[in-house]
């Protein structure tokens, strides 16, 4: 049985069974890729995956269950399952969306070349990465990781309300992992890189990223503890604000997981933050014309010149506020509503790097944070890993590792000195500039 | 299920295609979940999870595929797309039928109840007793996240030498998370044990003293300071304290890691690597433990690896082909989260050994120090060994003394330079469970260790 097939099954099944409404999510989708380690193809795969998910309210309590198996007995199983658990759940006040038009806007998430796209070209690309970087420096050790992918997929969403939309996506990626050594240092550079086609994806700049990455880090010693100001490179920005994400989701204040609660209107940030979830940026991947739930895609300002002006909701936050969702509701056939930025976008200012890098007479430069799991979106809580360089009059004085970085997100939002011009190139929906972030504890 | 024939043809179809060996992989998981938020339900969610993966292996070089289609017109075109990408020529060869042979092995569980017989509404009490028991240890509990999973997955195993193994694997898991609020700050603590046991595993967990135990560890981190961040010893306490020798020398004495030659460990095997008071282990045969396995994801036997005995490198973590590549024995720890997933070495139950230092003399040698008695997550890069761990709940120590609670502490370093830096070896080891992340998936494991005291680490804190 073919996704839709077994959504069409799985339909009327739920019309019979007479539940108060429903939605389906149904995906099928294909991906091809290699790993090459000493110029061999170490590991490939090939997939083809697919599922349902059914949630469905009877006596408004809901009830979930999905199956990747399309015979009928099991989707009889996963359907007799959701029921069996609104016997199990509180109530819960939720309408589902009513099809609406939706916006004219192009998104760009699938291009048909990628299907052209073979085994021996990912190979090619691969080898075409790492020849360019073994080209660029003689300190390459070792090139424990380098491979390139590619994967489709559909999306089917339908409900109970005549919701019946879909989605197909592609995208390739390649990226290359080098390990540099000169003397006893030993560093890692990693890059990798993604688009709707190959022809997006730059050999050069990923090799050449992957291998400054790591060399520039050679020979790198911890600075002296104390307090800096520090210039987070727009990948480490869009890093830190994508551990913070969930801050601004409705559900996590409403269920004590954020402390923005009962904040709106409050300023929490520097004056020149603009933070918005943006679904119609062209050719990034959290741009989409209706969310996880059905409900259609808007641009919301979140933070406006430093003041905090909305949640993002999906239906249940939404429903439990009286206010209408904003379109951030995300759903895979496995799992439960949950909620997400489409795009999380931070609005460039007009400081251009350099003059970012002359901002103060003495900063640290962030080029890696290692791990998360000294930040907390709870608490704000930030202590985290870091490697760079120590800049003295904009001038590289020596790359720097095996520092901590202490504080505490809320304050280093509003501790913004400087937004950059730019994003980085990579293919993400977080896209922020380098941030000028004053104050920060720094333990080396 | 696929039958025995179709598996014979599939299997063919590789071998006809030049596979040196060929590996089918199948499972039916039914996983079922029920979760409580703000003292009520929210969740009941209940799936299953049905694939198929067929590798065929040139060499060590491995080719993989997967779907959810069991049909044989399916599997073949898979088997044969598989090949394609890497066929020297488009040559076919003549393959002898396989006879599949029944490998037997012994169970690490023997499950009670069954959770699929037992039903997700016996799960609400635990979780009612849990919101009420944390709730109750203070007005400033504001959140308290409770959740109760089950899993079994029923697995069929086939390849080219004539092996057919079939295993059933029952996992439960309880978690409770709370979080205290004072004065606009906001600190969360959680307890997550799990098993390889039927439903009796909710039944034997004193429920009250866990949520009980996340939640005052929540509420004394409410009342914490922050310690100066430098170089300083410190005691790691056990249980979960182990996450850093499993995260900065688990991965890489993995063989994964040692034939990319990326681990500070290639090369080492037979040197002293570690203090001479550390013994680490990595055994799959803890029976009922959370990370055992009664047989791995290739079908072979697991076994109990000294990994360090004495401050000495004795073994890797091997699978196939690692152990092949590496020339080590295979250890039985090829390990995936699902179908989706080719194979790899992977940790099963990993710590260090008991030793006999008391955690009373290890507080005493330190003049100014960190006691991390309970450690959140951290990371590593296994090429470099460089990790990063937070400290869920800490203590200063000053002179020979514990001292107040600090919070916001993580730990930084590399994972072979602290090795030869644990100079004292607690007598309380504890295993505790948690999930682990690589490039097979997330599979089940449990990190452990006694009480550790280690002569100097990078603290963070402010």
């Amino acid at each position: 049985m073919k996704v839709t097939e077994a959504m069409d099954y799985l339909s009327s099944r739920l019309i019979e069974s007479g539940v108060d409404q429903w939605d389906l999510i149904g995906s099928e989708s294909q991906s091809l890729s290699l790993e090459l380690f000493e110029r061999k193809p170490k590991n490939s795969e090939i997939s083809f995956s697919r599922g349902i998910g059914v949630r469905l309210f009877r006596k408004q309590k809901p009830g979930y269950s999905y199956t990747e198996q399309f015979t009928t007995a099991s989707l009889d199983q996963c359907l007799a399952d959701a029921l069996d658990h609104t016997e199990l759940t509180d109530t819960l006040d939720l309408n589902l969306p009513d099809k609406e038009t939706l916006p004219k806007f192009e998104l760009y998430d699938y291009d048909p070349e990628i299907e052209e796209i073979n085994f021996d070209q990912l190979k090619n690309f691969s080898l075409e990465i790492e020849d360019l970087a073994r080209n660029e420096t003689s300190d390459i050790e070792n090139i424990p990781y380098l491979g390139a992918g590619k994967s489709t997929g559909r999306m089917f969403l339908r409900n109970s309300k005549g919701v019946d939309y879909s989605r197909h996506s592609g995208s390739l990626s390649a990226g290359i992992g080098v390990l540099l050594s000169r003397g006893d240092s030993r560093k890692m550079g990693s890059y990798s890189s993604g688009g709707r086609k190959l022809s997006a994806l730059k050999a050069d700049k990923i090799a050449t990223t992957a291998v400054e990455r790591g060399s520039g880090l050679l020979g790198a010693e911890p600075v002296k503890s104390g307090m800096y100001t520090i210039l987070l490179r727009n990948r480490i920005a869009s890093q830190l604000f994508s551990m913070f994400s969930s801050i601004f989701y409705a559900e996590s204040a409403q269920k004590g997981g954020s402390r923005l609660n009962g904040r709106l209107g409050e300023t929490i940030a520097c004056g020149a933050l603009n933070l918005i979830s943006d679904p119609f940026q062209y050719d990034l991947p959290g741009s989409a014309l209706f969310d996880g739930e059905g409900v259609v895609s808007r641009k919301i300002p979140v933070i406006e010149f430093g003041i905090f002006n909305s949640f993002l909701y999906n239906l249940e936050s939404a429903n439990r506020e009286k206010v209408s969702p904003t379109g951030n509701g995300t759903r895979g056939y496995s799992g439960k509503a949950g909620t997400s930025f489409s795009n999380l976008i931070v609005t460039p200012d007009n400081h251009n790097f350099d003059g970012l890098c002359t901002s103060a007479k003495k900063m640290l430069v962030i080029e890696k944070l290692e791990g998360g799991a000294g930040c907390s979106a709870v608490s704000g809580e930030i202590s985290i890993g870091a490697q760079g360089f120590l800049l003295e009059n904009g001038k590289k004085v020596q790359p720097v590792d095996r520092i901590v970085l202490s504080g505490n997100f809320f304050d280093w939002i509003k501790n913004i000195q400087m937004i950059s011009d730019s994003w980085s190139e990579s293919f993400s929906s977080i896209k922020v500039p380098d941030l000028v972030i004053s104050g920060v504890q720094v333990a080396g | 299920m696929i039958s025995e024939n179709l598996a014979q043809k599939v299997i063919g179809t590789g071998l006809e295609l030049k596979a040196d060996f060929v590996e089918i992989f199948i499972e039916e998981t039914r996983d079922a979940k029920v979760t409580f938020r703000d003292s009520k339900i929210e969740t009941a969610t209940s799936g299953t999870d049905f694939g198929i993966g067929v590798r065929l292996l040139y060499g060590t070089e491995s080719a993989y595929g997967f779907t959810s289609d069991d049909s044989e017109e399916s599997l073949i075109y898979l088997t044969k797309q598989i090949a394609a990408n890497r066929k020297t020529n488009h040559e076919t060869t003549v393959a002898p039928v396989i006879s599949f042979k029944t490998k037997n092995f012994e169970p690490v569980q023997r499950p009670e109840l069954d959770p699929r017989n037992v039903g997700q509404k016996a799960k609400l009490t635990l979780l009612k007793t849990a919101d009420k028991s944390a709730r109750s240890s203070s007005p400033h509990i504001a959140q308290v996240s409770i959740s109760a999973f089950d899993s079994e997955s029923q697995i069929w195993i086939y390849n080219s030498e004539g092996l057919k193994v079939n295993d059933n694997r029952i996992r439960c898991r309880f978690s409770v998370s709370v979080t205290a609020e004072k004065n606009g700050e906001r600190f969360s603590a959680s307890e997550n044990p799990g098993a390889l046991r039927g439903f009796e595993f909710f039944e034997s967990l004193d429920i009250s003293k866990l949520a009980k135990e996340a939640a005052e560890s929540s509420l004394r981190m409410l009342d914490a300071g922050y310690i100066e961040g430098k170089k300083m010893p410190v005691i790691l306490g056990n249980g979960f304290g182990g996450v850093i020798f499993h995260e900065a020398c688990g991965h890489p004495l993995e063989t994964e890691a040692i034939r990319r030659k990326a681990s500070p460990f290639t090369g080492k095997l037979g040197q002293q690597i570690a203090n001479t008071k550390v013994t680490a282990i990595d055994d799959g045969t803890i029976q009922n433990s959370w990370g055992s396995i009664s047989v791995d994801d290739e079908g072979h036997p697991p076994e109990k690896t000294v990994l360090i005995k004495d401050g000495i490198l004795t073994s890797y973590i091997s699978d196939r082909v690692g152990a092949s590549e590496v020339n080590i024995r295979r250890t039985g720890s090829a390990r995936r989260q699902s179908y989706q997933y080719a194979p790899v070495s992977r940790m099963r139950n990993t710590y260090i050994d008991a030793g006999n230092d008391s955690i009373e003399d290890m507080i005493h040698s330190i003049e100014d120090g960190l006691y991390a008695m309970k450690m959140g997550g951290g990371s590593v890069n296994p090429a470099t060994g460089e990790f990063n761990f937070a400290v869920q709940e800490g203590y200063e120590i000053k002179n020979g003394k514990l001292g107040r609670p600090v919070r916001g502490a993580s730990l930084i370093g590399r994972g072979h330079e602290v090795l030869p830096k644990i100079s004292m070896v607690g007598e309380d080891l504890e295993l505790t469970s948690g999930m682990c992340g690589a490039s097979s998936g997330s599979v089940p494991v449990t990190v452990g260790q006694p009480t550790l005291k280690v002569d100097e680490i990078l603290v963070g804190g402010r």
